[in-house]
């Protein structure tokens, strides 16, 4: 969350509040006020702050002047300024923020006004003054924000408020809340900050506030960003400005919705493996994806994606795939949608993967063999990027994972929080409350990881395991053990862990599953392991093929390859007897029936 | 002055040559500038093989692919530099994906750059907001020029956004195209490259993508200060070898 300390005056005080590196700091333009910047300039501070002015129905000829005399990066428009005012005032390289006082209560309706105009809303408390009257409104007011644009939290906000912010960081309507504007509460006299106060503030915030969800730049922590190449630049940023609007959108939630229950068979049970449990002295949980249509918890990505690709006027749809999971969820719901299909996929996958190749031609895709380079899943995805870079227009890109430019690795993974999402109440009926001790997931790129992990990365007492192919063993240079063996780079369009050379030439990784064998990782879970809030492990083929086996037998539940990974943790991690254990059954083994046979010899 | 900046100067239209470095042998890189130059050649582009090359069609990949196995890398490319500037003058710029670099250390890989005399870097995956947000200081610390790209769908706002943060020229992409697709120009491209010249632009504009003998070079400079030709240059080499490049040179200028 982003901090705005407002009401600056004074030049040294401004120089040292500017130490802190704020994100945003104010100065009013505005007579009245008791904090009225009326020096001749703002002294040399940081380029990264951007200079606000703030300014009360003012004349736009005042406001432009001011702009241009003190290189202001944000307007603040705290009177009763119009759509049509601020309206003047784009194009102008300039932040447009909206400010709107809430008393006991506010009728949203009015932002629909100021929707495509301006960039942020600010919503501060009611009273005599404009602004800075310093108490707090009623924040769960919030709660029916109906709007999908970034807004500042204001009015009244002190060091007593760090414990309430805690709380309202990890509801539902701070989902949008962009950054927290401070102003009176920090002052030894009006327009003279306390420098230590401010300090206290910063440092509490995000010490407690680790946010583990992508910020508004698609960066988790230093990973993710969009690094891609000029001629992309136009669908990427469609989909970047469109994505969290489109999803808002009653419509679409209706029809995601309907499709989840009636098409693909949500919700997915969650189903307490008794047999295993007791194997392993803990309550260990399944969540079910597997039963899914199509067989994984793919298909929840590409019916989003592909509702997304219609409401963005997209005819012609595209996809990567390794084993031809995702592959087979994506010809599945173009099928349904009678769109045109075209997947990727290495020669050598091709070659290995003979029946979901044919379940995709049964669907009407078209698929296409990547030929170049190593001819598996990371030349798949090449060649789909070079489809896209060709046909700009008409086509969208399915991702098939939580991987690639944003607001990829975001969109996949709100499309795959529905699992995590259900998990919560549908615990809440076995055991009575919603948190496990732990999530599980195994990570390839890491959409059923992070759909997993999502509505509990801000729970600190839900425990978050990550599990890695390891392949024939970490050292054997024959594995997929990304944050272990991968180092921070760019691959896909993102910066993340990545296997590779140090010349910064991209690996090829093994593993015995397909869906594994990926040389990165999704930007979000980069940072969940350097932040040390997930817990990484890596299991060898041989010990995923036997829990994969060990859970056939005791639960009747033949597992995808990739989810014997997850299961094979318990061999090596003992959880006490009373731990809720909750793991994502990514997916059926029925696409692994040859592997299981050859490997077992059966 | 920077040469690119002293080449954009001169009153004639530009050819700049792509090639790929480490190829068709390891050992070829200086020969082939060496040749270039001495051929007429206006402008050379270094490319800095990379696994995984998005923006590239076949030919420059394949070529990277088989450099890469060749052992290239980006020390063996800065040791073969290294008195590059001993036999030539033309202006040099090296084209690769940010990866490497950003293994190499960007401020390293600049530094190193300047060193050797390299004037500018092209460097598709890097994004122009990125670049101005993190790396222009470091770039022009080190006299280092960055070039851009646009395409047909980048809109002109951006385009004037890219041209104020441009102090070279800018690499017009022909047409939504990966290298080497394109056969000849419509109206579609050709309305396209009088649009952008009406907008005036600060930096000049070289085309490329799809420039691949006199006729395509014709058009192309018509509308812009020069082009670029990678894949045919890289497909002649593949043919007929490093030592008819004079050959190849005429052939696009006659
Ligand atoms: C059943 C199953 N689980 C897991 C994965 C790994 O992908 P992700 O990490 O995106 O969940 C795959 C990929 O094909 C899969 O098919």
């Amino acid at each position: 969350m982003k901090l705005k300390v407002c009401g600056m005056k004074y030049q040294d005080n401004i120089q040292e509040v500017a130490t802190l590196q704020p994100d945003y700091l104010g100065f009013i333009f505005y007579e009245q006020s008791a904090r009225h910047f009326d020096a001749h300039r703002i002294p040399e501070i940081s380029n990264t702050i951007k200079k606000t002015g703030v300014f009360v129905d003012a004349d736009l000829d005042f406001v432009i002047k001011k702009i241009s005399k003190h290189n202001l990066k944000a307007v603040q428009l705290h009177g009763n300024e119009a759509p049509e005012y601020c309206k003047q005032l784009r194009g102008k390289n300039i932040e447009i923020i909206k400010v709107f006082s809430i008393k006991n209560e506010f009728d949203f309706s009015v932002l629909k006004l100021y929707d495509d105009i301006v960039d942020y809303f600010l919503f501060d408390t009611k009273g005599k003054l404009p602004g800075g009257n310093g108490y707090v409104f009623d924040w769960t007011i919030l709660n029916n924000y109906p709007s999908t644009i970034p807004f500042f939290l204001s009015g009244g906000i002190g060091l007593s408020q760090i414990d309430d912010i805690n709380k309202f960081q990890k509801s539902e309507a701070s989902k949008y809340c962009y950054a927290l504007d401070v102003n009176s509460k920090f002052e030894i006299e009006p327009g003279l900050k306390n420098i230590e106060d401010l300090k206290k503030f910063k440092n509490n915030l995000t010490s407690k506030i680790m946010n583990y969800n992508v910020n508004e730049k698609g960066y988790y922590g230093e990973f993710g960003g969009a690094f891609i190449p000029e001629m992309l630049y136009p669908n990427v940023e469609e989909l970047r400005q469109n994505y969290l609007k489109i999803m808002a959108e009653p419509d679409f939630k209706k029809e995601f919705n309907q499709l989840l229950k009636d098409y693909v068979g949500r919700p997915s049970p969650l189903y307490f493996a008794k047999r295993l449990s007791e194997k392993y002295n803990t309550k260990i949980y399944l969540k079910r994806e597997d039963l899914n249509h199509t067989g994984a918890h793919k298909i929840n990505n590409t019916i989003g994606q592909i509702l997304m690709a219609q409401r963005l006027g997209k005819t012609r749809i595209i996809a990567e795939t390794g084993a031809g999971q995702h592959g087979v969820a994506t010809a599945t719901v173009c099928a349904l949608m009678g769109l045109e299909c075209i997947v990727y996929m290495g020669e050598i996958d091709i070659a290995r993967q003979a029946p979901n190749v044919a379940r995709m031609k049964m669907l009407g895709a078209r698929v296409v063999p990547a030929l170049s380079g190593s001819r598996t899943l990371k030349d798949a995805t090449n060649e789909a990027i070079r489809d896209w870079i060709n046909n700009p227009v008409d086509t969208h890109y399915i991702i098939g994972s939580a991987i690639g430019p944003h607001p990829y690795p975001d969109m996949v993974t709100r499309f795959q929080a529905i699992v995590s999402e259900e998990i919560k109440w549908q615990l809440k009926e076995h055991e009575g409350r919603e948190n496990p001790d732990y999530v599980v997931a195994c990570i390839g790129g890491g959409s059923n990881a992070a759909g997993t992990y999502y509505h509990y990365l801000h729970e600190p007492d839900v425990g978050i395991i990550a599990v890695e192919a390891a392949g024939l063993g970490i050292e054997s240079g024959e594995s997929a053990a990304t944050s272990v063996l991968g180092k921070e780079g760019i691959i896909h369009g993102c910066k993340t862990l990545l296997m590779q050379t140090n010349d910064g030439q991209i690996t090829e990784p093994y593993s015995i599953s397909a869906g594994l064998d990926y040389p990165g990782v999704g930007p979000m879970h980069a940072h969940l392991a350097k932040t040390g809030r997930a817990e990484f492990m890596s299991i060898t083929d041989n010990d995923a093929m036997d829990a994969g086996l060990e859970l056939s037998k005791l639960e009747g539940i033949i597992p995808a390859i990739e989810t014997s990974h997850a299961l094979a943790i318990f061999k090596y991690k003992t959880f006490r007897p009373e731990d809720v254990v909750v793991l994502n059954l990514s997916g059926r083994g029925d696409k692994d029936l040859q592997n299981y046979i050859d490997y077992f010899k059966i | 002055m920077n040469r690119i900046n002293q080449k954009l100067k001169e009153d004639k239209k530009l050819l700049s040559i792509y090639f790929t470095a480490g190829y068709p042998n390891i050992d070829d890189t200086t020969s082939i500038i060496q040749d270039l130059e001495k051929n007429g050649v206006d402008m050379i582009e270094i490319g800095l093989p990379f696994s995984d090359p998005l923006a590239d069609g076949p030919t420059i990949q394949d070529s990277s692919t088989k450099a890469l196995k060749n052992g290239m890398t980006t020390d063996v490319l800065f040791t073969q530099l290294k008195d590059i500037r001993k036999t030539v003058n033309i202006p040099l710029i090296i084209m690769g994906y940010f990866n490497p670099m950003f293994q190499y250390g960007i401020e390293a890989f600049c530094k190193k750059c300047q060193e050797i005399g390299i004037d500018g870097l092209i460097i598709p995956d890097l994004p122009v907001d990125v670049y101005h947000e993190e790396y222009q200081a470091i770039f022009e610390k080190y006299g280092l020029i960055n070039v851009f790209l646009i395409t047909p769908q980048t809109s002109d706002d951006r385009i004037r956004y890219i041209d104020s943060i441009s102090n070279g020229f800018i690499y017009m992409v022909s047409s939504a195209s990966t290298t080497g697709t394109q056969s000849g120009f419509g109206n579609e491209q050709t309305s396209y490259f009088k649009r952008i010249g009406k907008m005036n632009l600060n930096n000049p504009q070289i085309i490329g993508f799809g420039i691949s003998n006199n006729q395509t070079f014709t058009q192309a400079t018509q509308y812009a200060k020069g082009a670029i030709i990678g894949s045919a240059f890289v497909k002649h080499v593949t043919n007929e070898g490093i030592d008819t490049i004079g050959k190849f040179v005429d052939s696009i200028c006659n």
